[in-house]
């Protein structure tokens, strides 16, 4: 079978932003040049030295019913106007096949920053604030909120995450991991992205000027959702196409963790990979929503790969809609998607907006064959490929194309196995004092693997147990990273919690000294994909790189997405890992939420595998411990909805079935179950009940949390890689590893022997 | 040199760059292969610095060599600061 040959096409379009409440209102504003750009009204910006912002001018009330997040509520609307146009009908069977998967970069930032003004005051902090505060939480509530009951996944590379969840939709939907998917992103205005732009003196003092006077961001806030569907299902049920959705390209600088390659390299090799994998070529592309946030550093370097990438292109046309919506971060890129997709299936292009005369002539004088469009919209009957590009934090960009014209749709990799070739664990032992598995982590681990202590001090504790798993599973796969293999070579991370240490933290310390006193050193740490990007500027691995952020099976989530990206021929080789931190933050929360004390003990750690495709590892010769037999995640909206912490017996089997399904075994065929036991009586009698229904009573049930604690989505890697090993050692001659994500999400890797 | 002056600095630099104390002399290259700064540190350096002595060393024309070791921050803000 070749994989990549399903055409995957854009059914809906849902937007919020500072120019319009839905798409045609935003639009409508773009093609006109209309900025939402004004003073903030957020928050107190009087002792900073910029007061701009693009707030959406709608209550959390307006936007949902009130009990969420603004991050997640600006998504449930955008997500609400996409299901509508699109028109599925929510009390058929369609409704559970839809799955979500949204973008943020500063989840719940809203709530951290409410959660913590009140701890400050000697108040008692709400517990529905700390729940709201992670990205985990967010696609799961929006998929709640709608009934949705396909598999949902927050993807977390700060200002590329709307670009990626677009990506991630198609792959699962090329793979047959769903027909369905509510792809976007969200993020709310927040004082913690504002301080730490002000911080790093990224903010514009006025209006941003994209390709212009480049003199920094103005945030904004949003969502963009798009619904992104198998062609063959869109069709069967009626539903009217906008576009095809080509291919997308991800890469990663492993520069910096806040510039971009001044040489523009990570930025042009992933413009080359999404016209690669999505069968064109550069002459093809007609319009290009550009990445343009309006610093110096990116419009320098975006300038430069846009000139060179599309140097034999005579007709296409850039133009960057962010100096109209502000950068909303997260949403960026899938709020730029929707907009790419109208500008394409109308055939009217939006300006950059905010040029003056003067500015003009020097537009004309610099933009060579590349037609920067200015002021007015661009009318071009001949659109049919338009590209929407994102580069983030950490290093990571990420681009996707849009089609009027499936034609040319060619058909990649032939399916390969895959194995597990190297696996770096790093995890705590136990300590009386804080009652919580804890890593030791002293430098003279690190300068063993040649890290600096110059690089190590710019790690959180987060990004320094990603980084100490990522080099041991590189030195136990026996890979150099060199320039032969650093294009072939990607990263994929799943995390529970994130940075919440460093958000924490930071958000602690506006609230005590203001908010024009943020950290700039600390900040960019508050970036769920920093631990990512670090990891990659240290290796030099320049390939694909995501970071999932989806309660404990997180973990498991990475290594599915790692295998997707292998199999679609973007990768030869993948560092796939599950990774967070316990923290007196970690400890607070947990023990706030009441999810402590009842048999749960905290822990943490980092566990990487190198997962890599038969061919690859055949040619270098790797030790392989397993092969992956089947991998799947499932999800289900029965019982309360509003209880995001639920059970599901049914998502559960579902994942058993499918994984034994996909590897051609039967129950009785497995030697034993890596399950997600923490402690919690109800939830370890729930889990020991489902797998005494499929595999009888007498099936071994492996649960390394006994061992090392909940370290969440460092568990779920780490039941992964322990059954590899066990497989390897000859103790099973198989085994599936399975764990469990918030609103009934779950996901299983099933492993057999070389 | 004023090593009251300089223990602070010292001091603001292992706090808010987290470089380990150990390596840090008051001749210590802070740009060069010793210690390994870079630009978002000499932003911290500049705040970390006004909040210390209230002396805005941007704005009072602070060069690159000013920011090369402890020493020369000190000289910096010991000619600058406001008794």
């Amino acid at each position: 079978m070749l994989m990549n040959e399903r055409r995957c096409v854009i059914t809906g379009l849902g937007l919020v932003s500072a120019i319009g409440h839905n798409t045609e209102e935003c639009f409508n504003a773009a093609l006109n040049g209309i900025s939402g750009i004004k003073d903030v009204k957020s928050f107190d910006t009087s002792d900073c030295y910029s007061h701009k912002g693009a707030e959406v001018d709608l209550t959390n009330e307006q936007l949902a019913d009130g009990r969420y997040d603004r991050t997640t509520a600006l998504g449930i609307r955008a997500a609400g106007e996409a299901l509508a146009d699109a028109q599925i009908d929510m009390d058929s069977e369609d409704a559970a096949k839809i799955g979500v998967i949204l973008g943020s970069c500063i989840a719940g930032a809203a709530c951290v920053e409410k959660y913590y003004t009140q701890k400050s005051r000697g108040e008692e902090g709400n517990v529905e604030d700390l729940k709201s505060m992670p990205a985990t939480v967010i696609a799961g509530n929006v998929a709640d909120y709608y009934n949705c009951g396909g598999i949902t996944a927050n993807i977390v590379n700060a200002c590329a995450a709307g670009t990626l969840s677009v990506a991630l939709a198609i792959d699962l939907i090329r793979g047959g991991k769903g027909e369905i998917f509510l792809a976007g992103g969200c993020d709310s205005f927040s004082s913690l992205a504002f301080s730490g732009f002000h911080a790093l003196r990224a903010l514009d003092g006025n209006a941003c000027s994209p390709f212009n006077h480049s003199e920094g961001i103005t945030l904004g806030e949003g969502a963009g959702v798009l619904v992104v569907e198998s062609y063959e299902h869109a069709v069967k049920r009626g539903a009217k196409i906008y576009c095809d959705v080509l291919g997308s390209g991800v890469s990663s600088d492993a520069y910096h963790i806040t510039a971009p390659r001044p040489d523009g390299e990570g930025q042009m090799s992933v413009i080359k990979r999404a016209i690669k994998n999505s069968g064109l070529d550069f002459t093809d592309i007609d319009y290009i929503n550009a990445h343009g946030t309006g610093t110096a550093k990116n419009d320098e370097s975006e300038f430069l790969s846009l000139k060179t990438s599309f140097a034999d292109n005579d007709h296409v046309s850039v133009s960057s809609t962010k100096s109209m919506t502000g950068h909303c971060l997260g949403a960026a890129g899938a709020i730029e998607a929707v907009l790419t997709v109208k500008a394409l299936t109308e055939r009217k292009l939006p300006p950059t907006t905010g040029y003056a005369e003067e500015d003009l002539k020097v537009l004309a004088e610099k933009s060579g064959n590349i037609d920067f469009i200015a002021n007015t919209p661009r009318e071009r009957s001949d659109v049919k490929y338009a590209m929407s590009n994102s580069f983030a934090f950490g290093g990571n960009n990420a681009s996707i194309v849009f089609a009027k014209d499936p034609n040319k749709l060619n058909l990649l990799c032939p399916k390969q196995d895959l194995y597990v070739t190297g696996i770096g664990i790093v995890s705590g032992e136990y300590s009386e004092e804080t009652k919580t598995y804890n890593v030791s982590l002293d430098t003279d681990t690190f300068k063993a693997y040649g890290v600096k202590s110059a690089f190590l001090r710019k790690l959180d504790r987060l990004s320094q147990l990603q980084l100490l798993s990522g080099v041991k599973a590189l030195e136990d796969a026996g890979i150099t990273v060199n320039e032969e293999n650093e294009g072939i070579m990607g990263i994929c991370i799943g995390t529970t919690d994130g940075p919440m240490t460093e958000i924490a933290n930071f958000q602690k310390g506006i609230i005590k000294d203001g908010i024009d006193k943020g950290s700039a050193f600390a900040f960019p740490n508050t970036v769920y994909n920093a631990a990512g990007g670090y990891l990659s500027i240290f290796t030099g691995i320049k390939g694909y790189n995501v970071t999932i952020a989806n309660g404990f099976q997180s973990g498991l989530q990475s290594v599915c997405a790692a295998a997707g990206a292998i199999m679609f021929g973007y990768e030869s080789m993948m560092l796939a890992s599950g990774t967070d931190e316990c923290t007196d933050i970690d400890i607070e929360m947990y023990r706030d939420m009441g999810l402590t004390g009842k048999g749960l003990t905290l822990g943490e750690g980092s566990v990487t595998c190198v997962i890599e495709k038969d061919s690859c590892a055949a040619e270098r010769g790797a030790k392989r411990y397993a092969k992956i037999g089947g991998f799947s995640s499932a999800r289900d909206t029965s019982g309360d909805r509003s209880d995001n912490l639920r059970y599901s017996g049914t998502a559960l089997t579902k994942v058993i079935e499918n994984v034994l399904e996909e590897a051609g075994l039967k129950a009785e065929d497995i030697s034993c179950i890596y399950g997600f036991g923490n402690g919690i009586e109800s939830l370890d009698a729930f889990e020991m009940d489902i797998y005494k229904k499929i595999f009888g009573d007498n099936i071994k049930v492996e649960l390394v949390k006994k061992e090392y604690g909940e370290a969440r989505a460092a568990s779920s890697s780490l039941q992964l890689a322990k059954l590899a090993q066990d497989i390897y050692a000859g103790k099973y001659e198989n085994g599936i590893a399975i764990s469990c994500g918030t609103s009934a999400l779950y996901s299983a890797m099933l492993l057999t022997k070389a | 040199m004023n090593t009251e002056i300089a223990e602070k600095i010292k001091g603001m630099l292992v706090e808010r760059l987290r470089i380990p104390a150990d390596e840090l002399e008051y001749d210590s290259e802070l740009f060069g292969e010793d210690i390994g700064l870079d630009s978002i540190d000499s932003i911290e350096i500049i705040v970390g610095i006004e909040n210390l002595f209230g002396v805005d060393i941007s704005g009072a024309g602070a060069t690159k060599e000013d920011f090369r070791s402890i020493e020369t921050l000190t000289a910096f803000v010991e000619a600058h600061k406001e008794d």
